[in-house]
Formats: C-alpha cells, sequence, structure tokens
C-alpha cells in the first residue's frame, strides 16, 4: 500500500512540477505577491496630494502652509484660479484643497479669527475625513503660536499654558505597522486561494480527459487517490511559505517571529488539508474547469475578504459573522497573528486549531463519501 | 474572412450556451460576491465606539469628552468605572478608542500647566486606528487652543479670547462620507476586471489541454480570427453582467449616481473589451488550465486592487508605486467610474482615460494575436 501510495504522489508531484508556468507563477505567489502586498499597504493613507490656493499671499499664510508636511501632506500645486480648485479635485490630482483667505494675514495680526476652508474628495471616504482632521490640528497649534504672539511672548520668555500632553498608546499592533499585517496577510491569502485552486484544478482536469477511470481501475483504494491529491499540494505549500518567510517576510519587512514556526507549519499543513479537502468536493461537484473556477470564487472571494482582517467584525451583520463562522481562514488568521505576532503557545490558541481541524475532518469526510458514491453510480 | 470570424465566434457562443450550468455561474457569481462583500465591507469613518474613564470628574473634564461626543465621528459606548474595564472593553472590541482622564486633569490645566491624557486606539486596523488617532488629535489640540486663549484672555495678555485661525471642512462629491458610495462602485470596477479575464483566460488552454485546438491549427482560420472571435462572445456575456452590477449598484444599495450612464457604458465597453484580451493573452502563453486560472488570480487580480486606487489615492503613493498604478487599466477605469457615479464628469474629461483603455486593448491584442502560433508545440 505504501508503494502505491508513493507512486501516485510522485505523479501527481511530476504532474505540477513539470508544468513550467504555473511553477512560474507559484513562486512570483509566494515571494513577489506578497511583497508588493506589502509595500502597497505600507503607502495606505498617507501623504495626501495637497493643493493650496492661497488668497493672502502674505508671510502668515506661508507659515500656515509650511506645516503641512510629510508623512501626512505633500503639497502638490500652488492654485492661481478658483476654478483650478474644481479641476484639481475632479481630476483626483489632489485629494484636498486648502483655501486660505484673502483677509488671513490681517486676522493674525488683528483680534479676530481666520476661516480656513479645507475642500477634500470625498470619493474615498477615509483619507477625506483624516485630512480634516489633521488640518484642524495643525490650525489649533498654529493657533497657539499666533496667541502666544499676540499676547506679546517672544520664544525665549518661556511661559506655560494649559497643554493637553495626549500620550498615545496603540493596542495589539504597536506601531501599525501595515505593511507586516498585509504581508503576513497575503501569505495565508496564497495558501489558501493555491491550495483550494490546486488540487480542485487537478482533480477536474482528470475528470475532462477521462483519466479518472484509469485511477478507479488502479488497484488504488479511493483513500489512497484522496492523500494522493492532498499530499503534494500539503507538501508544495509548505515548501512556498518556507521560501516566502526566508525570502520577503523576515529580510523585507523584519517579521517578528515571536512563537514557535514548528507550530505554525504544522498547524498550516492541517489547513491546507482543510482548503484541498475543499477543493476535492468542489471538483466532484463540477463539470468542468470553468464551473469549477466560478464555484471557487463564489467562496474564495468571500472567505478572503470577510476573514475579519481587513474590517472589523463590528462592520458586518451579525448573520454575515455567522457565516464566518464556517470559513477555516478565519480560524487560521487569528491563530497565525497569535503564534507570530504575539507569540502565543498551542494552548492559548487552542480553539482555533479545533476549528480548522474540525472543519478539515468534515470536509475530508464529505468528499470521501461523495467521491465514493459516484464510484458507485459510475460502475 | 467576415464568415471564417462569424463561425468561430458562433462556434465558442454555442460553447458557453450549451453549458447552462457555467452560464448560470458566469452571471450570477459576480452579483451575489458584490452584494456579500459590499454588506461586509461598509464601513463608515463615523461613530467610531470609544469609552472614557474619568478620574477627574469636573466640569472641564466633561467639557473635554463632550468635544468627543458631540461630534458626529465619536460613539460613546461605555463610562468605564476602573482602568481594567476600558482594557477589558478595548480586548473585547467592544470600543475601538478609549480615552483616560487623570485625576488632576482640571487642576493642572487651572494652572495652566500640562495634563496627560492617556488614549488608547486598537490598532487590529491600521486605517480605523489612524482616523481615530488624527480626530483625537484634533480634539485635543482645539481644546488646548480654546484654554490658552481663555488662560491668555484671562490674565490680561490679550484682548479677546477667540483663537485665531479656525478650520471649515467639506467634503464634496460625498457629503454624508458614505463608503457605499465608493466601493460598492469600485467592487464593480475589480468584478470588470476580474471575471471576464479569468473566463477568457480558460478559453484557448482549454482547447489545448483537450487537444482540439489542433483544429484550429489546421482550419484557414487566420491567428486574429481566433482572438476576436473568442473574444466575442465573452465580451458580450461580461457586457450583460456589466448592466446587471449596475442595476445593483442603482437600486439596491442606491449609490449616489449624479452622471450620464452613457458615459459609463461606453467606458465599460472598452474596459471589458481590454479584460478579456488580458483574459485571452493569458490563455496564449499557458499550457494548462491550472496555471492560466492562477495567473489571472495573482497577476491581475491584485496588483488591480492594491494599485488601482481603488482604496487609496492614487496621488498619494510613492512614486514607484504611481508608476505601476499607470500600467493598470482598472487605474482608468475607476478614475472614471468615480467621475461619472459621484462627480458628474461628461465625455471631455474622460479623453485621455478612454484613448490609454484603447491603446491598452490595442497593444494586449496584438501580442495574443502575435503570440498565438499555428503550429503544434
Amino acid at each position: 500500500m505504501r508503494r502505491r501510495m508513493i507512486g501516485l504522489v510522485r505523479k501527481e508531484f511530476a504532474q505540477i512540477v513539470r508544468d513550467r508556468p504555473l511553477v512560474i507563477i507559484l513562486l512570483w505567489a509566494f515571494t513577489a505577491a506578497i511583497y508588493s502586498a506589502g509595500q502597497g499597504r505600507a503607502t495606505e493613507t498617507m501623504n495626501l496630494a495637497t493643493a493650496v490656493y492661497d488668497l493672502s499671499r502674505g508671510p502668515a499664510s506661508r507659515e500656515f502652509v509650511s506645516h503641512l508636511q510629510p508623512p501626512y501632506f505633500k503639497t502638490v500645486a500652488y492654485l492661481d484660479h478658483e476654478a483650478d480648485v474644481a479641476t484639481w479635485l475632479d481630476r483626483g490630482k489632489a485629494a484636498l484643497v486648502v483655501i486660505i483667505p484673502p483677509d488671513f494675514q490681517r486676522e493674525v495680526d488683528g483680534i479676530g479669527q481666520a476661516h480656513i476652508q479645507v475642500l477634500t474628495d470625498g470619493a474615498l471616504a477615509m483619507p477625506a475625513t483624516v485630512s480634516i482632521a489633521y488640518i484642524a490640528a495643525i490650525s489649533a497649534r498654529y493657533s497657539v503660536d499666533v496667541l502666544e504672539r499676540r499676547a506679546g511672548m517672544s520664544a525665549n520668555t518661556l511661559i506655560r499654558g494649559p497643554i493637553i500632553d495626549e500620550r498615545l498608546r496603540v493596542k495589539f499592533n504597536p506601531n501599525m505597522s501595515s505593511s507586516w499585517f498585509a504581508a503576513l496577510l497575503e501569505l495565508l491569502n496564497m495558501c489558501t486561494m493555491v491550495s483550494l485552486l490546486l488540487t480542485a484544478a487537478n482533480l477536474v482536469r482528470e475528470k475532462e480527459h477521462g483519466t479518472v477511470e484509469r485511477l478507479l481501475v488502479s488497484p488504488a483504494r479511493p483513500v489512497e487517490i484522496f492523500l494522493a491529491k492532498i499530499i503534494p499540494t500539503v507538501l508544495l505549500v509548505l515548501i512556498c511559505s518556507g521560501l516566502s518567510f526566508v525570502f520577503v517576510l523576515v529580510p523585507a519587512f523584519d517579521l517578528p517571529i515571536r512563537g514557535s514556526l514548528v507550530l505554525f507549519f504544522s498547524v498550516t499543513a492541517l489547513y491546507v488539508f482543510a482548503m484541498t479537502s475543499m477543493g476535492i468536493a468542489i471538483a466532484l461537484v463540477a463539470r468542468n474547469m470553468a464551473q469549477a473556477v466560478l464555484m471557487m470564487i463564489l467562496i474564495l472571494q468571500p472567505m478572503i475578504f470577510l476573514s475579519g482582517a481587513w474590517n472589523p467584525p463590528e462592520a458586518m451583520s451579525p448573520w454575515l459573522r455567522g457565516i464566518s463562522l464556517l470559513s477555516p481562514l478565519r480560524y487560521f488568521i487569528d491563530f497565525s497573528f497569535g503564534v507570530i505576532l504575539k507569540g502565543n503557545g498551542g494552548l492559548t490558541l487552542i480553539w482555533d486549531i479545533v476549528g480548522i481541524a474540525a472543519l478539515g475532518i468534515v470536509l475530508f469526510t464529505f468528499s470521501l463519501w461523495w467521491f465514493e458514491r459516484s464510484l458507485r453510480v459510475t460502475t | 474572412m467576415a464568415s471564417r470570424l462569424a463561425a468561430v465566434v458562433r462556434k465558442e457562443t454555442r460553447e458557453v450556451l450549451r453549458d447552462p450550468i457555467y452560464l448560470v455561474l458566469a452571471i450570477v457569481v459576480p452579483l451575489v460576491v458584490t452584494t456579500l462583500l459590499a454588506l461586509g465591507f461598509v464601513l463608515d469613518v463615523k461613530n467610531l465606539p470609544v469609552a472614557f474613564y474619568d478620574e477627574d470628574r469636573s466640569p472641564l473634564s466633561r467639557d473635554y469628552m463632550s468635544a468627543f461626543t458631540n461630534s458626529e465621528y465619536f460613539r460613546l459606548v461605555k463610562m468605564a468605572g476602573s482602568r481594567d474595564e476600558v482594557d477589558q472593553l478595548l480586548e473585547s472590541a467592544a470600543v475601538r478608542a478609549a480615552v483616560v482622564i487623570p485625576p488632576d486633569f482640571s487642576r493642572k490645566l487651572g494652572a495652566g500647566d500640562a495634563a496627560s491624557v492617556q488614549v488608547l486606539v486598537d490598532g487590529t486596523f491600521p486605517s480605523r486606528a489612524l482616523v481615530a488617532s488624527g480626530y483625537i488629535g484634533a480634539i485635543d489640540a482645539q481644546f488646548a487652543a480654546t484654554l490658552r486663549a481663555a488662560h491668555l484672555a484671562r490674565q490680561g495678555l490679550i484682548r479677546s479670547s477667540v483663537v485665531p485661525v479656525s478650520v471649515e471642512g467639506r467634503v464634496w462629491y460625498n457629503p454624508s462620507l458614505e463608503t457605499k458610495n465608493s466601493l460598492v462602485p469600485g467592487l464593480m470596477v475589480i468584478s470588470l476586471m476580474f471575471y471576464p479575464a479569468l473566463l477568457a483566460a480558460l478559453v484557448l488552454v482549454r482547447e489545448k489541454e483537450r487537444g482540439t485546438v489542433f483544429n484550429l491549427y489546421c482550419s484557414p482560420v487566420s491567428r486574429w480570427e481566433v482572438i476576436i472571435g473568442k473574444a466575442v462572445p465573452y465580451v458580450g456575456l461580461a457586457f450583460f453582467v456589466y448592466f446587471l452590477l449596475l442595476a445593483l449598484n442603482l437600486f439596491v444599495f442606491q449609490v449616489r449616481f449624479v452622471g450620464d450612464p452613457f458615459v459609463l457604458t461606453a467606458a465599460a465597453l472598452l474596459y471589458i473589451v481590454a479584460s478579456v484580451g488580458f483574459g485571452l493573452l493569458i490563455s496564449v502563453f499557458c499550457t494548462t488550465q491550472v496555471a492560466a486560472m492562477l495567473v489571472t488570480f495573482i497577476a491581475l487580480m491584485t496588483p488591480s486592487i492594491l494599485f488601482s486606487g481603488l482604496m487609496t489615492p492614487v496621488s498619494g503613493m510613492e512614486r514607484s508605486a504611481q508608476i505601476i498604478s499607470r500600467f493598470i487599466p482598472a487605474s482608468y477605469f475607476i478614475t472614471m467610474v468615480r467621475g461619472v457615479f459621484l462627480k458628474g464628469l461628461g465625455f471631455g474629461h474622460f479623453a485621455f482615460d478612454l484613448v490609454t483603455l484603447g491603446t491598452f486593448a490595442a497593444v494586449v491584442y496584438g501580442i495574443a494575436i502575435l503570440g498565438f502560433r499555428k503550429r503544434a508545440g
């Protein structure tokens, strides 16, 4: 029996490795794609392209504008005409326009109040609101400078004033480094995608070519055929994940590995086993590759995007949250972040592991049962 | 010649129509996935759940807290009774931010000193954490400026206690700041790149795997007739799906739409032609359906999401990312989609985007036709 298994596994492996474009895209998926996801996320939200429409053109307005600094703002243009304001926002060349009124200098030098207007492009709600908040903070700090000047204090007359000393602490992801987060998440997504697609596609291909029959008349039992389809994918995904740790995650993003990698890779193997079982179930239902692909997307996309990694669960409706409990990816993300970023051990994460294992066993038994049933029908 | 092209189109159309399960899936899957993602993803930047732990319990600390609760950006969930409760609220994700006001808050501020306030923000979702810390920073700075003005006025050092500079923010195009207005049309951009390309990517490799590609090799049809003929039915199918997605946007999610549907439809057609072309290009160069599938998933989808400006404005990206985004058709279509849906811009604004998309399509089909060699091996 063992010899038979080894033979089958070797056959599956050879089939994958001999497909040159497939090998290239797999390597790309676990290295360059993960790198670009991490990089892409790192550039998020900051350096908002800012256009300034300065009607005052005095030293005061120049001083104010000089506070619009990276990493929050990047001044891309000084506008001369009112019509430009709409053009820059319409074209999306600027994410916001700061309008400084003509009386800015007079008000700042006098005792009144100057009103600055900020127009933001609401097409992206998050940067639109956050930029207004940042400018409000800048103008409040600038106001304090103006107040001190009005009160006749120079920089060397040290006077204390009421200040709120804000001690900001970000919990759970201290430096808000979204590149770790995004890169690790992308690795988990790749594991999901590759293990599902590869197995399903391999089995569908055998169905399309009619070579399933060849397997069926061979002395191999259905369990063996199954395991032979699953094992190569598991090994391949483990090897590729290892590569992405060695070549991308650690060197490029300084991913801190706080927990045990042995634990991580063992559970990854378990997870890939669950996903490949799901792939086999799909392959058994679908008649051809095109059908199989669409069914997989129907499962994959919601799974990846509603895993709770992109958006907080409170944003999801309760029934959607209920469905997400059925997704193995959800447990896997919890587990991986726990092991790698928080250094948790197997005991703390036992429920995630149980969740993955339970879903894996259910999917495996289901597809095995379905496969044996369809055998009886065809023979 | 025209009849040969028509024959290829007819054959390919029949193949699609004769697989009803496939046809139904091809139409229904984009709609279902878009609906699920739209429901799960709509995340408003307003009403961030927040908790306070007020150890000072003074009129001043109440003023300070009302600066938060009066803004529409925070929603007070609970006044915590202890420091432990604050941690527990954050850990259970009942709140995404918490502010701890020390017992000497009003005393220190009254004396013109610095009072330290502890702000705790949940960093699990970086972009949300950024919004939260941005707002809290703004509220703190403004509260301090107001106090400073009052303080100096009390000491008679300035004549009026008004804060010298005020900021009025106005949000254009999406005044109610609803995320769905940018998200749901954005999902359409991704769908119309992904599905047409994926389905078209399987077309030629399928024939290669089955061996029926030899029929094409030895038939009189020329290379361009094969590629164009195979593209037509998929463009038609995707165009049909586009109308359904548009209806989903307008009638189910009631996304703000101020522009001209005709402009959008013209842009969508060009975009679909380009994405089907990308699929065929992949199909020409891959030998198995598995590989074609993975290439579409990884090489087409991820960059379209990351660099098109779907999540973050391209204008703020780094130079290298901006250059990448220029080579992604989704960047141009997303500009047009937002321009039409939210900004109400007309054809005149999109000349450049339309020409670029057209160029993309021409190049992609060109390479696909040249790459498809009518010989074995």
